[in-house]
């Protein structure tokens, strides 16, 4: 057969938010005017979808929809401090942030309500828009509640401030608390290699991952598809090369990324194993996504052809010209 | 960054020679531009200025195409996307569908032509070794008159040609083969927008039993300067009885023409596979018989 | 130069203009129209970002002399949307979830509107072959062929609109559903300004001048001839940092602009703010710099070399950071072991290819505060660096971030911000720095190769017994994110098992090559790929299948990891469990599993063998 096909898997785990050191983040809430949200804190997308993972949270902590959250920019001069956008650490800290000032903001607009119907404030419910004392008819629309609130002169705000309980390495023989939530992960992949020109196809990868809980699940996906492609063009093709540094990959015509025609099908399956400390269960999703794909598709391409790839990326070229060794030394062993 | 003082688009080809002549030393000619374009930027040209560029893209003689059962003649600018989008030519030049599918992308194809690909004189220009087994013959025009050359006269080394000042390939004319089995055979490190390696180009046809072949037509570039033809083993083939046997003789027979001095040990490697998956290909779609033709067979190899 | 008298109906309005003979209909497109939809992700062809219809006909606007789309009909990502509602197939992308950083959208966007056009029946294979002109580096394409399919469907009729509509929940519980993107609508219309889309009055145009060394002393700088230059606004060196000259995220050991010497190709030497880009372009390539070259380092073997040349004074060894991790005693571990495996592993240097270069935007505020706009990961520690660099109060320094158009740890490092800031404040005008593809890949921290030895002891029921890990990382000339990069590598890099006995060195080193920084899976990607090889390699030899053998050693609830931290939940057994079971994996040893039957089943994609369209035309035909 000219094409082989074979399978591998590898595990991994990762690390949530800034590593051995203590992480923090901050955000303002308001229920607005008219019933709808105000969330200040410094973040801005940078694709992972956390602008829809906050609105979703403000939307669920004070009972409100989605597209009725606006999120202010970040801005060092204009929100608090959240810190970067990276290390795995947007949902786990900006998200639980989110959830406490959102929490402070609607807890001032149900004491008001509560003050107001002479109901136990934990009675209090807000949904989709409405709010609304159990077990009677006292039931308003969010922003009649803020126009209470305001005749009362109470602003329904919040803030929050959320951080992680780590430490920093010892410098002797490494012990410390890097991180306050881990997260694990395991991938299986097929591979199609051609013995006649030594290309590997990536023809599925299954995902699992635990990602404490999915606020957002075709989120997750989206983190994880894009993650196992970004590994793919390490394992397979990409190569940043230098000579006497001089880069020889300047441009995308010799820095070869991967196109829709060299992906898999990616099958993701979302395993919850929520956080016991922060107050929403969230872990994330980011970084740990890509880590098992390339020890996954080397192992597929020994299963598939007997050969172990473990210098990368694994080139058509170099693919072949180990399966070609392969076979000279059976033939060898043979004589 | 590719600066310009003035981009000339002349109407007809009476004008671009007047502008040739105007600007001669000063100019450059552009065809579809995918190539001038990324050309002039860093790790490869750098910053670079040409006084004038002459577009010659829409001008009327380069955009014929006539298609007959003998014959293809193509104006200069054709766009490669033509040999996908237009039935007649892909039936006349049945390895150039399966060959145009894998240059660049739809969009770049729609723009990319067939004589910018010739004079860019890549060795891994894909379209060459297509026409090449097409006895493909270029139409050279200057201001004083008209010569034809051979194509693989016509390519003298990565980057030559025999393009003297003053002249335009204007058309490209070869056999067409109509009835033939065409199929096409590359490797690079990805399947869109990629380089070849290597690129074979196979037109085979077979007797009415699809048991002999008839003719067989092969080209192949990305291993040597030029594009080659594989005229001893069209010899070898034509006339005989299609087998596994056959088709393994031939296989081995061209691997001493991959003269590139990086990769030689992987491209002679594959090259010997790519023969036997194109002929097996090319067979296959010239209707072989399946008694012949096994899909074990098929399998072993494609 | 004889400026073009060009017209053309773009977006179905006739316009007539006066363009420049080298212009590229993508410049004008974005510069003269401000039709910033559309983006310039390489300027050479390879992209895609840029893809619109000339008369009809999908094209890449970076390859298109303006002269040569005279008097066509251009239609752009605006003009989909003309009337504010979205087509059905950004409706379909807005659905799916298929835009992340949204950047290469509205180029795939209209790649798809060509696909369906031509063919309305494509399905999905033939729509992967026609979006192989535009590359994604989010999402992994999987939402974009979702959301493709999904319009077609909508389109023929087989599926019906409300397919398009957004979620509601009951009981407003959010969490958990498949809330549509709030970004999407934005991206998928082009409204979203980039850094690079934005303009502000009197805005110059920034260039950077780079070093052509690897290692070099410079001798002088003279940027007299550009700044004669008439519109030339503003030129900057080193000598024009008023503060404490240096960033990094961990060490600060890089100027905004070399000083006293250039440590790697490409590395920021001066800047130029002109009244356009091409003069400012020209006015940096004006500006003499004189070098005398030096001994240079090209890999991390030879850097840590006794009597290595030096590149940076504070560490004469060239050790950027080196971790050490230590459990047990491994010599004792190796001995007890019934089985030794030692291997090597190579990993390369990568690049983010983020779709959107870097660009930002600076200005000085009626205030006196210096603003920079740009796609910077961390503008709370750019702030802090930044005051000290310009020698002000943190309250005069803002930053505002900027929509980020792929990120993955490469915009994380202040590599331009610092120069923008300075030429605000030397020209008093507004100024905006866009990178091209090129300065990108050869200037911006890339993924730290590695060279890794492993050595990892058996006891024949698959017990790990000890584990010897060194990496020895490039980190190039500039620390950036080196010693985080090797301590996340050194906590992580055993993987999540149990090891009674383990030495785990990673050690970052400064070459002269681009530097090495942040990269999504952060020094974690390249030991876990050692590792995970190893267990594969190992269970050949003990005749264990790999799910086995990770459950042998796994962490359970309550297990201290390498740096002796006591866990509570430990999920990995969970994760193995469901890989398992929805790959369908059969049992076997590695390597020996030939011949099984859970191969080829669900969950695949067909392998490609280009040509999905010819396909398409054997079934029509067929069909007719």
């Amino acid at each position: 057969m000219a094409r082989k096909r074979g399978r591998g898997m590898a595990a991994c785990w990762y690390g949530i938010a800034r590593t051995a050191t203590v992480d923090r983040a901050a955000a303002w809430a308001e229920i607005d005017d008219g019933g709808s949200a105000k969330i200040v804190t410094g973040v801005t997308e940078i694709g992972e979808g956390i602008l829809t993972v906050l609105a979703q949270i403000a939307a669920h902590e004070m009972g409100l929809k989605p597209e009725d959250v606006v999120i202010g920019d970040n801005d060092t001069a204009r929100a608090p401090e959240a810190a970067h956008a990276g290390a795995t650490r947007q949902t786990y800290m900006i998200g639980n942030v989110v959830a406490l000032a959102s929490r402070e903001a609607r807890a001032k607009l149900v004491q008001v309500m509560a003050t107001m119907w002479d109901v136990d404030p934990v009675t209090i419910r807000t949904e989709n828009g409405f709010v609304f004392a159990e077990n009677t008819n006292h039931k308003i629309s969010m922003g009649k509640a803020v126009e209470h609130c305001k005749q009362r002169g109470v602003v329904p705000v919040g803030s929050a401030t959320f951080g992680t309980d780590t430490t920093g390495l010892d410098g002797a023989d490494g012990s410390g608390r890097p991180w306050q939530a881990y997260v694990f992960g395991c991938q299986v992949a097929e591979v199609e290699v051609d013995t006649v020109t030594g290309e590997v196809q990536v023809l599925g990868v299954w995902a699992a991952h635990d990602v404490g809980r999915a606020v957002n699940p075709k989120g997750v996906e989206g983190q994880i598809e894009g993650g196992i492609v970004q590994a793919l063009g390490q394992a397979l093709m990409e190569d940043y090369q230098l000579q006497d540094g001089h880069t020889t990959t300047p441009g995308f015509a010799k820095y070869i990324l991967p196109t829709s025609l060299d992906v898999p099908q990616i099958n993701s399956i979302i395993v919850e194993d929520p956080d016991p400390i922060g107050p929403l269960g969230v872990k994330g999703i980011g970084e740990p996504a890509m880590v098992p794909t390339i020890p996954a598709i080397m192992n597929a391409i020994y299963d598939a052809v007997g050969v172990r790839i473990t210098s990368l990326p694994a080139t058509p070229e170099k693919v072949l010209m180990a399966i070609r060794a392969k076979d000279r030394e059976h033939a060898q062993a043979a004589e | 960054m590719l600066t310009c003082d003035e981009y000339l688009t002349p109407a007809t080809l009476a004008d671009a020679f007047a502008a040739m002549a105007a600007h001669r030393g000063r100019y450059r000619i552009v065809a579809g531009a995918t190539d001038t374009l990324p050309w002039a930027r860093e790790g490869r040209a750098g910053d670079v200025h040409i006084p004038v560029l002459i577009d010659v893209a829409k001008i009327p003689e380069l955009n014929e195409r006539h298609v007959d059962e003998r014959r293809v003649r193509l104006g200069a600018a054709t766009a490669i996307q033509r040999f996908l989008d237009d039935a007649a030519l892909a039936r006349a030049l049945p390895a150039l569908p399966r060959c145009a599918v894998w240059f660049a992308d739809d969009q770049i194809r729609a723009q990319a032509t067939i004589g910018g690909n010739i004079v860019n004189a890549s060795p891994a220009a894909d379209v060459n070794p297509c026409l090449i087994a097409h006895e493909a013959v270029v139409e050279i025009v200057s201001a004083s008159g008209k010569r034809t050359l051979p194509l693989h006269d016509f390519l003298l080394g990565p980057g030559k040609t025999a393009l003297k000042e003053g002249e335009l390939l204007t058309a490209i004319e070869c056999d067409a083969l109509p009835g033939y089995g065409g199929s096409f055979e590359k490797v690079g490190h990805r399947r869109s927008l990629v380089i070849s390696l290597a690129c074979l180009a196979f037109s085979v046809r077979l007797d009415a039993d699809g048991r002999v072949i008839e003719d067989a037509r092969i080209g192949l570039a990305g291993v040597c300067p030029v594009p080659v033809r594989l005229r001893s083993v069209e010899g070898f083939l034509r006339g005989k009885k299609l087998s596994e046997e056959l088709l393994e003789e031939a296989a081995d027979m061209p691997l001493d023409l991959v003269q590139s001095r990086t990769r030689q040990e992987y491209r002679r490697d594959i090259l010997r596979g790519f023969m036997m998956r194109g002929l097996i290909t090319a067979a296959k779609r010239a209707g072989a018989d399946p008694a012949v033709l096994s899909s074990e067979l098929e399998a072993a190899y494609v | 130069m004889s400026d073009l008298a060009f017209s053309a109906i773009v977006n179905g309005r006739k316009i007539s203009r006066t363009a420049k003979p080298s212009q590229r209909l993508l410049d004008f497109i974005r510069d003269d129209l401000n039709l910033t939809g559309n983006k310039e992700g390489c300027g050479a062809g390879e992209c895609g970002t840029c893809s619109v219809f000339v008369d009809g006909v999908l094209m890449k606007s970076c390859l298109l002399p303006v002269a040569k789309v005279q008097g066509a009909r251009i239609d752009t990502i605006e003009s989909l949307a003309k009337t504010g509602e979205l087509s059905v197939l950004q409706k379909a992308f807005h659905k799916a979830g298929a835009s992340q950083c949204g950047y290469c959208i509205p180029g795939m966007v209209m790649a798809a509107t060509a696909a369906l056009r031509i063919n309305p029946f494509a399905d999905r294979e033939e729509i992967k072959e026609r979006l192989g002109g535009n590359i994604c580096r989010c999402t992994g394409y999987q939402k974009i062929f979702d959301a493709v399919e999904l319009a077609r469907d909508v389109q023929n009729g087989h599926l019906p609109v409300t397919m398009l509509d957004g979620i509601d929940a009951e009981q407003g519980d959010y969490i958990g559903k498949n809330v549509s993107r709030i970004d999407a609508p934005s991206k998928v219309s082009g409204r979203l300004k980039y850094a690079g889309d934005m303009l502000m009055p009197d805005m110059l145009h920034v260039h950077v001048l780079r070093s052509p060394h690897a290692h070099a002393k410079i001798l002088s700088i003279d940027t007299s001839a550009a700044e004669a230059m008439e519109g030339v606004e503003g030129v900057i060196t080193c000598a024009d940092v008023p503060g404490e000259d240096g960033f990094g995220v961990f060490v600060h050991d890089q100027p905004v602009m070399a000083r006293d010497k250039v440590r790697y190709v490409g590395e920021a030497v001066a800047a130029v703010a002109a009244e356009d880009p091409v003069l400012a372009r020209q006015a940096a390539a004006a500006i003499k710099v004189v070098y005398e070259p030096l001994p240079a380092l090209f890999n991390a073997e030879d850097a840590l070399k006794p009597g290595a040349p030096v590149i940076h004074d504070y560490a004469p060894d060239n050790v950027t950071k080196h971790i050490p991790i230590r459990v047990g005693d491994v010599e004792k571990g190796f001995a007890e072991s019934d089985l030794v495996i030692e291997e090597h592993y190579d990993t390369q240097a990568i690049e983010h290819a983020y779709l959107e270069p870097e660009a930002g935007l600076a200005y000085v505020d009626h205030d006196g505060v210096v603003v920079v706009i740009s796609p910077s990961q961390n503008i709370t520690h750019h702030r802090h660096m930044l005051a000290k660099i310009i020698a002000k109060p943190i309250a005069k320094v803002r930053f505002i971030m900027s929509p980020v158009g792929g990120g993955f740890g490469g915009k994380e490092d202040m590599i331009y911000q610092g120069m923008l800031a300075l030429l605000a404040m030397k020209t008093g005008r507004p100024v905006r720095l866009v990178f091209t593809r090129e300065e990108s890949i050869a200037s911006t921290a890339k993924r730290h190769p590695s060279k890794t030895t492993l050595r990892m002891g058996f006891m024949r029921d698959g017990r790990i017994r000890a584990v010897a890990f060194k990496m020895i990382s490039d980190g190039g000339a500039y620390g950036l994110s080196t010693e985080g990069v090797m301590r996340k590598a050194a906590i992580l890099g055993a993987g999540p098992y149990v090891i009674p006995n383990l030495q785990m060195d990673t050690i970052g080193v400064y070459t002269n090559n681009t530097p090495s920084g942040a990269f999504r899976s952060f020094g974690a990607l390249q030991t876990q790929f050692a590792t995970e090889t190893h267990l594969d390699i190992a269970c050949e030899r003990l005749g264990l299948d790999p799910f086995e053998i990770r459950r042998i050693n796994m962490m359970r609830d309550g297990a201290t990891t390498h740096t002796k931290q006591k866990l509570k939940s430990v999920s990995i057994g969970r994760v193995l469990d469901a890989a398992e079971k929805a790959s369908g994996w059969e049992k076997g040893v590695s390597g020996q599993r030939y011949g099984r039957g859970d191969l080829g089943g669900e969950g695949l994609r067909p392998a490609v063998a280009l040509g999905a369209r010819f396909a398409a035309d054997t079934k029509q035909e067929a069909a007719e």
